[in-house]
């Protein structure tokens, strides 16, 4: 565990010095690749005495301690010793801090306490990334961070599409700098800056590794594909969360133990209907959502298909197209494969107001509290929520939702005939 | 002008009680980024390169003096002490911290302002001429059927997520001074053969990175229909809009790719179902809508004058700004004053907490407690007496805004640039700065006469480049800046986009450059009183492109 004791005292607020500087000034100063400049201006001038890097000794961090070594060998370099490394990893601290002549390297553990309850048997990884990343990165420097006004961190723009604007000052929204000298590098910049330098390698970058976390979340990315690919492959995530920004924790350890996820009248219930299988028999398929195109290429054989069936309508699916043969479905799912593509919000009113759909609409996807009051006005009576604080928030009955409405939408907020603006108190 | 009532109030608090709540979940980390950031957008919230930024929407342009207080009052509590005015008539501070942002809606609450739907892939505030109810040329004062777009609009639950931003402008004179050709829709006054007066609908104008003219989708829609009307556009542009290329969500590529005709094909189709529905706006409405815009109780001042020549010789500042700076009243012995954001080596468009509080005194003593913003960036006192113009122009010598420069070259409009906009590829309001330096001397600019030059600093053209005489246009090289330009733009009802008429030049040589066309233009035109955008349009592009380049 690192000693709180090794790090300097805060100095004094660093948005008050920053304020003082200009942040837009600073990130006019250099020129983009001039990342030792940044580097030492940050160091020397920006925050003397209070600023601190974490590294990852992963793939590509020997080029940035290679810096640091040569603007100021003592400035504390923090590792976070999750447990779960690859043992080269751990050589490869050694060998940095060795060839490179960093004196102030530290480990930061995570708390015992939190890994015994949350995960005792050491598998958080695979059932709950986010809860690992939590409790082994995120919570342990989390005192570590506080003490510093800024920081030093090796992101570079390239790297995921979220980084695309990142500059070499950033202000974060709890008052510290964080400092990116290594901002406008590429892939290429990298290598040849550690050839030029005669930097060692990560002993796993030779096997494919491009970016390097914890042993079990990482896997070596193919010629061509983005270097972060192999970090929690196949899950939606592409950030620990200790980038985010220093008060944006992610989400806390839960259980992963089977829910129901319709909400429906009120509660979250039973879903008769399960998840469509590509190549079904369109005759024997039973509560399932058929999509649309495929309603549509076999229409015959579901229209004699006995069995309950729902329809599910993808943004982009005209939903006047299956305009006959609605009341075929007791339910419609329309999915919002991301909450900001709006289309599903029109085809639910269709249903409703022009086809004269009267079953179940339910909305599938990326469904989130934020946006079911919309939902529930334009004609949506169910939904489909894994989103945890969505979860939440439904059953507390506490949505962001709006009283009052402008304008009529829907069969019941204005009665035809009467004025537009008739406003209605929900 | 429009007050709040109780429903009005209630729903604005209720919005802001919602956002305060989703800061605190973002602040908490139970919210991502990734969430917030529609969410914040939809209230105005950006995040720039290093600091959030608060959008406050100045609905179609119009501000009470209480209202300009208390926006004076944000910029010294909350910000660094300025504001800045932009081409959508609205408001932004560069600095807000995010846990004050709840405060700041609170209190713009308390003055029936708000922050709603001033970003976001949502409909945008509703723009229109600073001239309106005030100007000679009007058929009709266009914010009353404004205010009710503005109701419409507001959360609207099906057109909340759309493919992108979406901007209506709206002018009711046929001198456009809302630039309503250039975006997604624009509605021009009309009247029918009957003598009804309605509006012609325009659509997929647009600047960005592929300008383009707004074209006439229907010559003639009815007051009762316009929202229904609105309404079916608005359905099948999110249905049909492009999603796979933020850059080519805008509707003005779905008119473009899929051509006027099919467009309106659609768009009266769904027409043909919606209205006379809900949607129809009765008389009675309309009628108390806008007795809220009912006109100030004007004197007879008919026989007030003002002799221009004369104050000129006497006071030639004075002389200046009465000449470049005013605009025609449609009541006699008043006129509608630009007060200009554009002083010589100034940002355009920025104001300190204390000229707002300047002009919003000047406003409720001398028009009526009413000012408007321009798309161009200037505030606007609409209904002056004459008689008060010297009293007005003193009090704005005094503080620094009595620059008489109106229309002419250096009334520049200039997006924020790379000092502050996290899109920029290079700088733009030091551009702006320079070429004012340049053409500082009021007699050089009264020889140029009305030139519109208008900057941006990257291709996303929030300072309107392409509608400008001169577009000056920042982009990235190698590395460096560059800057391009443009010309023959126009935003009026002449409708054009500039073209780039050559290599781009660095920073430090595009003030010269503008003064070789400038001086190319004058030793060309007619006469004094052939503007700059006329010689171009007589002579073309090609002896412009020599005088700048020289010859091949």
């Amino acid at each position: 565990m690192a000693q709180s004791s090794l790090a300097p005292a805060a100095a004094p607020a660093a948005h008050e010095k920053l304020k003082a500087l200009g942040i837009l000034a600073l990130n006019g100063m250099f020129d983009e690749m001039d990342a030792v400049s940044v580097l030492r201006y940050a160091i020397t001038e920006v925050l003397p005495g209070d600023m601190a890097i974490v590294s990852s000794f992963g793939a590509d961090s020997a080029v940035l301690l290679h810096m640091v070594a040569q603007v100021d060998p003592s400035l504390p370099v923090y590792f976070l010793e999750t447990g779960k490394h690859f043992p080269e990893t751990l050589d490869y601290v050694e060998t940095l801090k060795k060839q490179l002549g960093l004196l102030n390297v530290h480990a930061i553990h995570p708390n015992p306490d939190d890994v015994k309850r949350f995960d005792p048997n050491g598998d958080l990884w695979e059932t709950d990334p986010d809860s690992c990343c939590h409790i082994r990165k995120t919570e342990p420097l989390e005192p570590i961070t506080e003490q510093y006004g800024g920081w030093v961190t090796g992101r570079k723009r390239y790297q995921t599409s979220e980084r695309g604007v990142l500059p070499h000052f950033e202000l974060t929204s709890d008052d510290r700098i964080k400092v990116n000298p290594l901002a406008y590098f590429s892939d290429a910049d990298v290598i040849e800056y550690r050839q030029a330098h005669s930097l060692p390698e990560h002993p796993l970058y030779a096997k494919g590794y491009k970016s390097i976390g914890c042993a079990p979340c990482t896997s070596a990315v193919a010629d061509g594909e983005d270097p972060r690919a192999g970090r929690w492959r196949g899950l939606n995530k592409k950030e620990c969360g200790i980038h985010y920004d220093f008060n944006g924790a992610i989400a806390s350890p839960m259980s992963a133990a089977t829910r129901h996820t319709l909400w429906k009248d009120g509660a979250f219930i039973a879903d008769p209907f399960k998840e469509w299988a590509e190549g079904a028999n369109p005759s024997e398929a039973r509560y399932v959502h058929v999509p649309m195109a495929e309603f549509l290429a076999n229409r015959e054989a579901y229209l004699a298909n006995p069995h309950p069936l729902g329809l599910k309508v993808s943004p982009g699916d005209a939903i006047e197209e299956a305009a006959d043969d609605l009341a075929r479905f007791a339910s419609i799912a329309i999915s919002f494969p991301a909450f900001t593509d709006g289309r599903g919000y029109s085809t639910a009113r269709l249903l409703v107001e022009r086809l004269n759909y009267a079953g179940e609409i339910r909305a599938v996807g990326d469904v989130l509290q934020d946006q079911i009051p919309h939902m529930w006005r334009c004609g949506f009576n169910a939904l489909v929520v894994t989103h945890e604080p969505t979860r939440e928030a439904l059953k507390e009955d506490r949505l962001p939702e709006m009283a009052l409405f402008y304008q009529p939408v829907g069969l019941s907020e204005v009665p035809m005939g009467t004025r537009p603006f008739l406003r209605r108190v929900s | 002008m429009y007050r709040y009532d109780e429903f009005d109030a209630a729903f604005v608090a209720g919005r802001t009680a919602q956002f305060a709540d989703q800061v605190k979940r973002r602040l908490s980390g139970e919210l991502s980024e990734d969430q917030f950031r529609p969410l914040r957008l939809m209230n105005g919230l950006y995040l720039q390169l290093h600091a959030y930024m608060l959008r406050i929407a100045v609905p179609y342009g119009t501000l009470s003096s209480r209202q300009m207080r208390k926006l004076a009052h944000i910029a010294r509590t909350y910000d660094r002490g300025y504001g800045h005015f932009t081409t959508r008539q609205n408001i932004q501070f560069n600095w807000p911290k995010l846990k004050d942002i709840p405060v700041i809606l609170d209190e713009l609450a308390s003055v029936e302002m708000h922050a709603i739907q001033t970003s976001g892939n949502c409909i945008r505030n509703v723009t229109t001429d600073q001239f309106a109810g005030a100007a000679v040329d009007e058929i009709i004062d266009p914010r009353p059927v404004a205010e009710i777009i503005r109701q419409w609009s507001s959360l609207h639950p099906e057109f909340s997520y759309l493919p992108r931003k979406f901007k209506i402008a709206m002018t009711g004179s046929p001198n456009d001074r809302a630039a309503i050709r250039f975006h997604d829709i624009g509605l021009q006054a009309a009247v029918n053969a009957a003598g009804e007066i309605g509006w012609e609908v325009w659509v997929g104008g647009g600047l960005g990175r592929t300008p383009m003219v707004a074209k006439l989708i229907n010559s003639f829609v009815p007051n009762e229909h316009l929202l229904a009307y609105l309404e079916s556009i608005m359905r099948v542009y999110n249905r049909y809009g492009r999603r796979d290329n933020k850059y080519k969500a805008r509707i003005k590529i779905l008119v473009h790719e899929e051509g006027l005709e099919s467009i309106k094909g659609q768009v009266e189709a769904e027409f043909a179902e919606v209205r006379g529905g809900v949607l129809t706006l009765p008389q009675e409405e309309l009628d108390r809508i806008t007795a809220y815009f009912a006109p100030p109780d004007f004197a007879d001042r008919s026989g007030d004058k003002v002799d221009v020549a004369y104050e000129s010789i006497i006071d030639p500042a004075y002389g200046r700004w009465l000449d470049n700076n005013l605009h025609p009243h449609r009541v006699p012995g008043y006129a509608s004053v630009t007060i200009s954001l554009k002083p010589v080596g100034g940002a355009p468009g920025d104001a300190t907490d204390t000229q707002i509080d300047v002009v919003a005194d000047l406003a409720e003593k001398y028009s009526f407690d009413e000012l408007r913003v321009t798309h161009e960036q200037n505030l606007v006192l609409p209904h002056v007496a004459v008689a008060d113009l010297r009293a007005v122009f003193d009090v704005l010598v005094a503080n620094g805004l009595a620059e008489g420069n109106n229309n002419l070259i250096t009334d520049m409009i200039c997006c924020p640039g790379l000092d502050f906009c996290a899109l920029a590829n290079a700088r733009s309001i030091p551009i702006a700065q320079e070429i004012s330096h340049k053409f500082a001397a009021p007699e050089r600019q009264k020889e140029i006469g009305d030139l519109k030059i208008k900057i941006s600093g990257c291709i996303n053209a929030c300072g309107h480049h392409h509608v400008g005489h001169i577009g000056i246009l920042g982009v990235e090289k190698k590395g460096g800046e560059l800057y391009q330009i443009t010309l023959g733009g126009d935003a009026t009802e002449g409708a054009s986009v500039g073209k780039i008429i050559g290599p781009g030049f660095e920073a430090e040589q595009v003030p010269g450059a503008i003064e070789k066309l400038v001086d190319f233009y004058i030793a060309n035109r007619t006469s004094a009183d052939e503007p700059f955008l006329d010689a171009y349009r007589r002579l073309g592009e090609a002896p412009f492109k020599e005088a700048l380049y020289g010859t091949v």
